[in-house]
């Protein structure tokens, strides 16, 4: 090394609180980890209520007319009966019987293929798009294909209110979950800094022997705090979004065909989604700022008593 | 510049430390402070380093009483001070230059500005060539005067030494009393608390002699 160099590398100068020590890195793990729950919980709630969202927004813009067989009734008359008194509700867009085919596809998957459902008497379905999920005229529709002798029209709403029911306890459940974590966050950060404090307790003593002021050495402390903070959020939150990319891939490969298109059907993709995404993108600065706020905060306490 | 009236310290409910001290101190002086070990030098000391308050009495410094100033203004003062530790209380993460330099960072003063002065004093306590060495390969001396020079690097009114010459040869020890006499001659107030009989002969400054928590001083 030139004697310039050298130079150069003694303007280095070391930050008066050292920058590794083990109480600091126990405590950037441990923001790390709290950040990687809050992220893991945050993104499972995001989850749920897209796939709640959106599963409930496909089944509410369709009715379902099903017509059970009966004896001495002709299904393809009673098909193409309620298709036009469907069509002729308001607020109905397109309403079409599922043909025989389509029927068995739609039990392919539960009751697997290679099956014979030519001799199985099966209900039919008609579908029923509706242009103004609000406005459509359903009760008209269901008292009408009363006349269809075995006709009933499902409009799922008790499977949407159980889905939605569901779907808001788990999102209730993980807000509390996600707070409850914040909490244990700010109580495990207090002890965390207190004990970087006291194994620093040397440099806070020269400090203030040579006359630097309380505010001085907290505001030392608290931008080492806020690095340690900022560096074990950006951890947890990068593990996090990795534990999401890699649960995605390995539920498709896992779930391949059509046990994998019914997990999809059901509970939606496991993709977060811009708004998962960013929400955990966003956790990563509270974390840090929920750290360096209460480690000032306990800084500061901790000097006023030893003062 | 210090003056204690009638000032008395005890930990606690425990006994009195300090009696009834009353003595001053003139600007730009030379004390040893002696007397047996547990006697109440340390105590004295931290009194006058401002990291504790009397019990009772009154002490004047810099013009003003400061058992009646808050934190703020005593760590304020603090600054007029300069404490060498027996223990030297060098910080192990940073170089010589780095803990001499720390007052002046606390003062927050840039290190392009202080540099200079730094390398200097550095050179001055024989130190120049030790400025990128960490304390864990500084050997006792070496440490001494680097916490000498850390005390003195910010001009202090006052300097408090600890017991300066306890961790270092008879001959290192006249060579740290003649720097803190040089230091004297340019205006510092030194107080020096020390036990060895060797050094208070040799060296002729007043001596304030602690005695069970009782002060005489010896012109």
């Amino acid at each position: 090394m030139t004697d310039p160099e050298k130079r150069e590398d003694r303007r280095k100068i070391a930050p008066i609180v050292p920058s590794q020590s083990v109480a600091g890195r126990t405590l950037m793990f441990l923001v790390a980890i709290m950040t990687f729950l809050s992220c893991v919980t945050f993104g499972g709630v995001a989850l749920v209520q897209k796939s709640a969202i959106a599963w409930s927004s496909d089944v509410g813009r369709e009715v379902t007319i099903q017509i059970r067989p009966v004896e001495g009734e002709m299904m393809d008359a009673n098909l193409r009966l309620a298709e036009s008194i469907a069509e002729a509700t308001p607020g109905i867009a397109d309403a079409h019987a599922l043909t025989i085919e389509e029927s068995e596809a739609l039990l392919k998957p539960w009751l697997g293929e290679g099956l014979d459902l030519t001799e199985l008497n099966i209900p039919r379905l008609v579908v029923v798009e509706l242009s103004d999920p609000v406005g459509a005229d359903i009760d008209r529709l269901a008292r009408e294909i009363t006349a269809i002798k075995g006709a009933s029209l499902d409009t799922h709403a008790a499977w949407r209110q159980q889905l939605n029911t569901m779907a808001g306890t788990i999102v209730i459940s993980g807000v509390m979950v996600l707070l409850l974590i914040l909490a244990a966050t700010v109580l495990a950060v207090v002890f965390a800094t207190r004990g970087t404090m006291a194994s620093n307790r040397d440099i806070v003593d020269v400090l203030h022997f040579i006359g630097a002021s309380n505010r001085f050495v907290a505001g030392e402390f608290q931008g080492r705090f806020l690095m340690i903070g900022f560096r074990g959020g950006v951890i947890g939150g990068l593990g996090a979004l990795f534990f999401f990319a890699v649960a995605g891939l390995i539920t498709a490969s896992l779930l391949p065909g059509s046990s994998g298109a019914q997990i999809n059907i059901l509970f939606g993709s496991f993709s977060l989604g811009f708004g998962g995404i960013a929400g955990i993108v966003l956790i990563v600065p509270v974390i840090a700022g929920l750290t360096a706020m209460t480690s000032g905060v306990t800084v500061r306490r901790f000097l006023a008593q030893i003062s | 510049m210090i003056e204690f009236n009638d000032v008395g310290l005890r930990y606690g409910e425990g006994p009195e430390i300090l009696k009834n001290l009353n003595f001053s101190i003139a600007p730009g002086s030379f004390h040893f402070l002696t007397g047996p070990s547990g006697a109440g030098k340390t105590s004295l000391l931290r009194l006058l380093l401002l990291s504790l308050r009397p019990t009772s009495g009154r002490i004047s410094m810099f013009g003003e009483d400061i058992t009646r100033l808050g934190r703020d203004r005593l760590l304020a003062l603090r600054r007029h001070i300069g404490i060498v530790f027996q223990e030297f209380r060098l910080l192990e993460h940073m170089t010589t230059f780095e803990n001499v330099a720390l007052p002046l960072r606390v003062l927050g003063q840039e290190e392009s500005d202080y540099r200079a002065n730094v390398e200097e004093l550095l050179d001055w306590v024989g130190l120049g060539n030790r400025m990128d060495a960490h304390p864990e390969v500084l050997s006792g001396g070496e440490k001494q005067r680097a916490a000498i020079a850390r005390a003195v690097i910010a001009r202090p009114d006052i300097l408090l030494a600890d017991e300066p010459t306890g961790n270092v040869d008879p001959e290192l020890s006249e060579r740290l009393v003649h720097l803190f006499a040089e230091l004297n001659r340019m205006g510092t107030t030194i107080i020096i608390a020390t036990h060895e009989l060797r050094m208070l002969k040799k060296f002729d400054y007043p001596r304030m002699l602690l005695n069970n928590g009782e002060i005489a001083i010896h012109d």
